[in-house]
């Protein structure tokens, strides 16, 4: 996103009568269709997060910031608010130091290497919905595999996605199982195109694992890292396919994130104008991340 | 370039243009998941077309949660069905009220006197007739004979919530589940709240505090209900796990054996079966039905009855022929087989002599001697205060909110929209 | 030599539980995914008392029956025609604005690409309710165009941004002497710029395939019919029906997974260097 939008001029021209004949064919097609959906509907959301409108005729009732004064203290919306940032966290402290982890071992010749990676990379292109499902009866208290392994050491079943302390973090578990493997591959396309000369320069000067690990790899991995975190990131702000399946928001709303709140509160109740402003602060968080993200870490790229 | 054609034609059709197989098709949409109720529907739908040349009727299915979520945005697509199922109520006023319903009321009125009343009143909205009622129905709780002996509990000596208390530590204490329960969908628990609010408040309750009376949600009945509920939770009563279980699951469990009672509608006795393992459940003589306790101090009486009244909602412009077989399959002799079969309790006058199952006969009586029917509280209070009851019900019986919160959180909801 | 020295200090034992890390984590990846499979083998009370083993009696009739009727097969076909519709009009419109705005200079241009690259910020789901009600109020509702037309439209920035870039990149000799050849701005996209971008045509396929074969916000609040619905819907359809027969559902599952781990294991190669490539160039 971040690539240069002034750069390389010399393959551009001014366009004679031809040049305008196709920007005149190529470029309405994509604009318009852009406009319609992704421009109109974002403007409109901000302009409908004023109403208290169910969607039905248009919007008369006008009540400003109301909607907005509502979410604020909002107990549901505010532990959604709060789990966004929990899976962000996640995502940071475990989920980047394991991906890192595995693809510095699956990157050396070790036995089986490839045959890892495709495995750890497997429950990435399963979509969410079926994932949600495949731990929901992982997690089933009476059919589930955990419960499975709570009976075998004789103790009770356990229904993790029913109990309020433990449900989101039976939720994050599945997260991390299934996006790790992406965050492994771009460590591993990062390693790939490391210069190996460097390493075993530094080798041949005495530098231990730990000091080339530090000091070489690390560094050259930088813009991987940063990557790994902004897809992190921005995954995390639009979770919505896993909790359906898998919590349905509960139990008392402890597993909603900020776009399952927005389908549970806002569309199943056909609160347009409430919903709406959910989706204004989403954005808000949205552009600001991809924003400060472009300004403080891909200044030097 | 004729092979591009058809498969451009083809393409047309899989994208959804509509074929029209016949000139007209009624499409019906509901939740039953009775499946042999369901056979019988077809078989009147097949009825209806051989005498109606040129009409098609399409009855389909959708899961309960998935209807009730799907609703509110398939109202408002141009091909919306004809012929939805419903419960009544708010939910069915605003849709009126935002004119997604048809007033059917001329071609309904030659024939609407073969209805019971108070169904038929159901489904009106300002004096209109909106939709045809099918079923009536109770919610009690209905429990295992086999499992309540076990315990040594008589159910018909459980009269007051100080019994109902007493018999469910009793039970617990024989090592059975007392109650099972739904409660990962909210609704189910929601039965416990609502029937306290009624035996507290009186019948009525609920229409007077919808009118602002008594402190309108925040009164009395709606606290006191929740500390009760709470009352009853922090005796464990119910199954591990049960704020995640759907209500079909704890329906199964019922079927299985593995809980002594569930407070539910009447048509648990038959998904207690299609649910259960052995696809069979519990045989009908091993099920008794027991009404809701009394609270000491309540203004509510045994025969104040909560349960649904079901029926049919015409869509907007739906075709003519819409209510014409809504007329068709209300026919006495097509819901005195759904009486003879028992699955469920018509609201057709006089078909109620049919009923041969002996639990729904004794709905049937209960429901004729009733001194008040009170609807489902989340279908009368409307889409999204209904939903505020549900939330709320399970988060104060698993002690996550006050009752004083829950009663305002309803009262916030009402008044916001 | 070089290979035998980087390997030198590696000892057996490092290595070996280097090898045992991988061989655990692999284990609990695996272990949801086999024991979906095999359920979907089990009758119900074999799944209860035993939902790690082999299936006492393999009960192959769970998969028959869903493979012998309609609605599975009309899941996938629905699912399919909604991808590629969305691969095709993607690949379509953003390689033509792309071309555009890689060769051709003109006022507002710039305006212009910030402008459609703004889609990148934020995701459909921020917008989900306004694109609802227009989806409705345009007639779309409870149809595969209702999906197709705003997939594409997200899928636009991503597939402009990376297809500029290669366009770019192609040597602009042969623009100029083809222009002055006679060869128009069109003939060159069609013969010249195309051809020679298949990689990165098939990765920005790659991505609007797998996005739009996942995707379920969008079905979900756009379709009505279940016999339009695609597999991730259908698949939650499913589960609400056969909610207390968890074997069905989890051989349901298996064979809906199914057609994304066959293309995975056939095309693995193009399809993680696709999702990581255009991760990694986006």
């Amino acid at each position: 996103m971040a690539t240069t939008l002034a750069s390389s001029v010399e393959t551009s021209r001014r366009p004679g009568g031809r040049g305008w004949l196709t920007i005149l064919i190529f470029l309405p097609p994509a604009l318009l269709l852009f406009t319609i959906f992704v421009a109109m509907p974002m403007g409109e959301a901000a302009w409908y997060s004023f109403y208290n409108w169910n969607g039905y005729g248009r919007p008369e009732n006008f009540i400003g910031l109301k909607n907005y004064a509502s979410l604020i203290g909002n107990h549901a919306f505010t532990q959604a608010l709060l789990n966004n940032f929990l899976i962000i966290a996640v995502s940071l402290a475990i989920q980047l130091p394991l991906a890192l982890g595995v693809a510095l071992i699956v990157s050396k010749k070790i036995r089986g290497a490839v045959a890892f990676r495709m495995i750890f990379f497997l429950p990435y292109i399963l979509a969410d919905v079926a994932a949600g499902l495949i731990w929901r009866f992982v997690y089933d208290g009476d059919y589930g595999l955990v419960s499975g392994m709570t009976s075998l050491i004789g103790a009770q079943p356990v229904f993790l996605l029913a109990d309020k302390n433990w449900a989101f973090s039976a939720v994050l578990v599945v997260i991390v199982w299934k996006y790790f493997g992406f965050h492994m591959m771009l460590y591993v396309a990062g390693l790939q195109s490391l210069d190996k000369a460097l390493l075993e320069a530094a080798e041949i000067d005495g530098a231990n694992a730990v000091q080339r690990f530090r000091h070489i790899t690390l560094p050259l991995l930088g813009p991987m890292i940063r990557l790994s975190i902004f897809f992190s990131v921005v995954g995390a702000l639009q979770l919505f396919d896993m909790i359906v399946p898998l919590t349905g928001g509960g139990p008392f709303d402890t597993t909603n994130t900020m776009v399952s709140y927005l389908y549970f509160f806002g569309i199943t109740r056909m609160r347009v104008g409430f919903g709406s402003a959910v989706g204004v602060v989403l954005f808000l968080f949205c552009v600001t991340f991809a924003l400060g993200y472009r300004r403080f870490f891909m200044r030097d790229d | 370039m004729i092979f591009r054609k058809l498969a451009l034609a083809s393409l047309g059709a899989a994208l959804g243009a509509t074929v029209a197989f016949a000139d007209t098709t009624i499409r019906v949409l509901h939740v039953n998941d009775n499946t042999a109720a369901v056979d019988l529907w077809n078989k009147i739908a097949r009825d209806f077309e051989a005498q109606n040349k040129g009409v098609k009727v399409d009855i389909q299915y959708l899961e309960n949660e998935a209807f009730k979520a799907k609703l509110p945005t398939l109202l408002q697509s141009e091909e919306r069905p004809s012929i939805i199922y419903s419960w009544g109520g708010g939910v069915m006023r605003a849709q009126a009220k935002a004119g997604f319903l048809d007033d059917i009321t001329a071609e309904a009125a030659p024939w609407a006197n073969t209805l019971s009343a108070t169904a038929a009143k159901a489904f009106q909205v300002d004096g209109k007739t909106v939709g045809i009622p099918f079923e009536t129905g109770e919610v009690g709780f209905f429990y295992n004979k086999k499992l309540m002996d076990k315990a040594g509990v008589k159910a018909e000596d459980i009269k007051s919530w100080d019994d109902f208390l007493a018999a469910v530590k009793k039970i617990k204490a024989a090592g059975i589940t007392p109650l099972v329960v739904g409660a990962g969908e909210k609704w189910p628990i929601h039965f416990y709240y609502s029937y306290l609010v009624m035996r507290i408040g009186g019948a009525s309750a609920l229409a007077d505090a919808a009118a602002g009376k008594n402190g309108g949600f925040k009164g009395a009945p709606f606290v006191e209900a929740g500390v009760r509920l709470r009352e009853l939770a922090a005796l464990e009563p119910f199954q591990a796990g049960y704020i995640g279980t759907t209500h079909t699951q704890a329906e199964g469990m019922f079927g299985d054996g593995k809980g002594a009672m569930e407070l539910m509608g009447e048509w648990l006795l038959d998904s207690q079966a299609s649910n259960a393992a052995d696809g069979k459940g519990q045989p009908i003589d091993n099920i008794g039905l027991l009404s809701f306790p009394l609270v000491p101090g309540g203004k509510g009486v045994a025969t104040d009855i909560l349960g649904g009244i079901n029926g049919w909602l015409v869509t907007k412009n739906a075709p003519k022929e819409a209510t014409a077989f809504l007329k068709f399959f209300s026919q006495d002799k097509y819901q005195r087989q759904v009486a003879a079969k028992g699955y469920y309790i018509p609201v057709v006058s006089g078909t109620e002599t049919a009923i041969q199952n002996p639990v729904v006969k004794q709905i049937a009586n209960q429901l004729a001697a009733s001194t008040y029917h009170q609807n489902f509280f989340d279908q009368d209070l409307g889409p999204s205060v209904g939903r505020v009851v549900n939330d709320i019900s399970a988060a104060v019986a698993a002690g996550e909110m006050k009752p004083e919160a829950a009663a305002a959180a309803i009262q916030d909801a009402w008044d916001q929209q | 030599m070089t290979r035998w020295f980087s390997q030198r200090p590696r000892g057996g034992l490092a290595s070996l539980a280097q090898f045992a890390v991988l061989v655990i984590i692999a284990g609990i990846v695996l272990v949801p995914l086999v024991a979906t499979v095999l359920g979907g083998f089990k009758e119900l009370g074999d799944l209860r008392a035993n939902p790690f083993g082999l299936p006492k009696v393999w009960v192959w009739r769970n998969y028959w029956d869903i493979l012998s009727g309609v609605r599975y097969w009309q899941m996938l076909g629905n699912s399919l025609v909604i991808a590629l519709l969305t691969v095709f009009l993607t690949l379509a419109l953003s390689s033509m604005a792309a071309f555009t705005f890689a060769h051709l200079h003109f006022f507002g241009e710039r305006f212009l690409l910030s402008y459609m690259l703004l889609g990148l910020l934020f995701p459909a789901a921020t917008a989900i309710l306004p694109l609802f009600i227009k989806i409705r109020d345009l007639g779309l509702l409870n149809s595969h165009w209702g999906i197709v037309l705003p997939q594409t439209a997200f899928a636009l920035g991503m597939g402009i941004l990376l297809l500029r870039n290669a366009f770019k990149q192609l040597p602009g000799e042969l623009l100029d002497s083809a222009l002055m050849d006679g060869c128009g701005y069109f003939r060159y996209f069609f013969y010249i710029t195309l051809p020679l971008s298949t990689p990165i045509l098939a990765t920005v396929a790659v991505i609007a395939f797998v996005s739009s074969w996942n995707n379920y916000l969008l079905p979900l609040v756009v379709l009505n019919s279940e016999n339009r619905y695609p597999w991730t819907l259908g698949l939650m359809a499913y589960q609400g029906e056969y909610s207390t027969a968890w074997q069905l559902v989890l051989a349901f599952i298996t064979l809906t997974i199914l057609p994304a781990i066959v293309m995975f294991v056939m095309a693995q190669k193009y399809i993680v260097a696709g999702l990581t490539a255009g991760a990694v160039k986006g």
